[in-house]
């Protein structure tokens, strides 16, 4: 409906939402443990040559206009959040040079507790936004009555069996209820899935919850009332200080590289982190994104004559090829 | 953002808002009220200052897939979120909406939850629903299994209630919440906003029927029913205390025991249609005509002011007498 606009404005009342820049394809070249990395530089030269041909099939098959450059970026996720055994001056030189080694280049490398905590004075933690932006997918007969999932810590795709109950009248299968998937083709594949551990006041984030916020930061979708977050620190590619806490939480170590947010999504992980990137499509498809972002994006990728899924889910794709 | 099923069928919408006096002894700052609303961290909490101090919430959303409550009983499935607010005016009066949008027409099916997440605040039906026993239904059927959205408005009170660290639950004034259900259907072509019925009905429950001009945002409609119900709120509470208040007793001091707390926290909001978007005023222009809430309220308050000068009067009469 079209208005005349109001004469007298207050901007608090009237917020805007941040833009930013975005590539065709965000595509992560691999994920490690820390003890991963402890097996020394060939094990890195190895997991990189694994993923190289992956990663070139996935870069030919992106989703971009046919005419114009397509803007592909690669990323990098380094977990310093579950345990820190090496320091980053002794750990991501070798992996730059392993990465190398097999023709690729990491344009974006991040640290995985960014995804965690607040990354500046008085700004919301990631994990803590997309925490507060889950909407439960109701199991059929939910009127508007539940426990939330903020209080329990554990987001389902489906209806939970009911508690079992113990009485003597019962035989051993009795009472047993089984639980369901919700929206499942014929039989269920029930996940529940558990996205903290500890206090409300001293929570511990789940691997798989931590890479749900990834994915939505590199889909761009991901906003702190308005304000971009995870933006990108220029850093040289060969200086890397003795703490993680002295690392800005996402460095840009390619001054040339595709904008770090991208429209799709494009992860090559080994097969073992299938069970977590199944998780983190029960957390994506259950997160209501910032709707401002939403609309920047579909703004940016229309005006790109791009016809983009709605959901952060249909954006995101996996490869998990053999022997990585 | 329009869903392409909205440029085609009607969409109806529907909402409950509750209204009540915030738990506190005292009015919170804009600063404490951005505080109380932050039902999200990463989300705006939009704050005015003219003309009268309003706070609004994000919107958050509940999932539900249930029946649509209908007057005919008829059995329709509905998929889809519930979206709910929270506002506070001059940092007293504290509501809670929750709303939804529902096009007469959805999939024949339950989609993936993202079809849904892609349409906040939309419930589907899945099929049809006739129109008029929705809306009918939404205002008088109170059934198990159905939609329930008055628990939702009352979950996001109590979680809003329960922030012990800027209320003391130290209320000036004893006062009812109320309830006001409203439904609005798309008016005809070319035809402004209007109001259908206003019913005040038992147990603080009122009822409202609009008809709004098509693509109106839902948020708009909210906004003026929340502001139906803060001075419906208003004039109830009123009306309630000069009733049972025992004016024209010889002691002044139960007077000012009940005048005081409403000079002190109510007579300053009343600001009938401040925040409504301009397509909806009409609506409160045909308010002020019949009944007339002004009217009614400015004679409340004329009372009020009345019953003060008379018992300034009497006290200076007293004391002269004494002295």
């Amino acid at each position: 409906m079209s208005e005349p606009e109001a004469v007298f404005q207050e901007t608090s009342a009237r917020p805007r939402t941040e833009g930013v820049p975005f590539a065709h394809l965000s595509l992560e070249l691999g994920h490690l443990y820390m003890e991963d990395f402890a097996e020394g530089p060939e094990r890195l030269r190895r997991h990189f040559a694994a993923v190289r041909p992956w990663a070139d099939a996935a870069r030919a098959g992106a989703v971009a206009p046919q005419h114009g450059r397509r803007r592909v970026s690669t990323c990098f996720l380094i977990d310093d959040y579950f345990s820190r055994l090496a320091t980053p001056a002794e750990l991501v030189p070798p992996l730059l040079d392993a990465a190398e080694h097999a023709g690729l280049t990491i344009d974006y490398l991040a640290r995985e507790s960014a995804c965690a905590g607040p990354n500046e004075p008085r700004r919301t933690s990631l994990a803590e936004s997309v925490m507060g932006r889950l909407v439960e997918s109701p199991p059929p007969g939910s009127n508007g009555f539940r426990p939330p999932v903020s209080r329990t810590g554990w987001l389902a795709n489906g209806r939970r069996a009911p508690a079992e109950r113990t009485s003597a009248a019962l035989d051993a299968t009795g009472g047993w209820q089984p639980p369901s998937e919700t929206g499942a083709r014929g039989h269920s594949v029930f996940v529940d899935v558990e996205l903290w551990s500890g206090s409300v006041e001293r929570r511990t984030w789940s691997c798989a919850f931590l890479a749900a916020v990834w994915q939505l930061a590199r889909l761009g979708l991901l906003r702190d009332r308005g304000r971009a977050v995870l933006t990108p620190t220029p850093w040289a590619a060969d200086s890397f200080p003795a703490d993680w806490d002295a690392l800005p939480p996402l460095l840009r170590l390619n001054p040339t590289a595709a904008p770090f947010t991208a429209y799709y999504t494009c992860s090559v992980l080994p097969s073992r982190f299938l069970p977590v990137e199944h998780a983190v499509r029960v957390i994506l498809e259950q997160t209501q994104v910032d709707t401002g972002a939403a609309g920047h994006v579909a703004g940016l990728s229309a005006s790109e004559g791009m016809d983009l899924p709605v959901g952060a889910v249909e954006r995101s794709a996996y490869v998990f090829p053999p022997g990585l | 953002m329009a869903t392409p099923e909205e440029t085609t069928r009607p969409v109806l919408a529907c909402g409950e808002v509750r209204t009540c006096l915030l738990p506190s002894s005292r009015a919170l700052s804009n600063k404490e009220a951005e505080l109380l609303l932050r039902l999200r961290d990463d989300d705006h909490v939009r704050v005015s200052t003219r003309p009268g101090r309003h706070v609004l919430s994000p919107e958050i959303l509940t999932g539900v897939d249930c029946r649509f409550p209908l007057a005919n009983r008829a059995k329709v499935r509905g998929v889809g979120t519930v979206a709910s607010r929270a506002a506070l005016t001059e940092g007293r009066l504290l509501q809670a909406s929750s709303y939804f949008r529902a096009p007469v027409e959805g999939p024949d099916r339950r989609q993936p939850w993202g079809y849904y997440l892609a349409r906040p605040g939309t419930l589907l039906p899945v099929g049809r629903i006739p129109e008029s026993a929705c809306l009918q239904g939404f205002l008088t059927v109170r059934e198990e299994g159905c939609l329930d959205i008055g628990s939702i408005a009352e979950a996001l009170l109590a979680r809003i209630s329960r922030h012990t660290g800027l209320l003391d639950y130290d209320v000036p004034l004893r006062s009812a919440a109320t309830k006001l259900w409203w439904t609005a259907r798309p008016a005809a072509p070319g035809e402004g906003a209007s109001l259908e019925r206003f019913t005040l009905a038992e147990d603080g429950v009122r009822t409202v029927l609009l008809r709004v001009p098509r693509g109106t945002e839902i948020t708009a409609v909210v906004g003026l029913c929340e502001d139906l119900a803060l001075h419906d709120w208003l004039l109830t509470t009123m009306v309630e205390k000069l009733d049972d208040n025992g004016f024209g007793s010889a002691d002044g001091t139960a007077t000012l025991r009940v005048l005081g707390p409403l000079v002190d926290h109510l007579l300053h909001l009343w600001m009938p249609g401040a925040r409504v978007d301009r397509t909806l005023g009409a609506v409160w222009e045909v308010i002020e005509e019949d009944p007339g809430f002004s009217r009614q309220w400015h004679t409340l308050v004329q009372r009020v002011r009345d019953q003060l000068a008379l018992q300034a009067v009497m006290s200076q009469r007293q004391a002269l007498a004494t002295g």
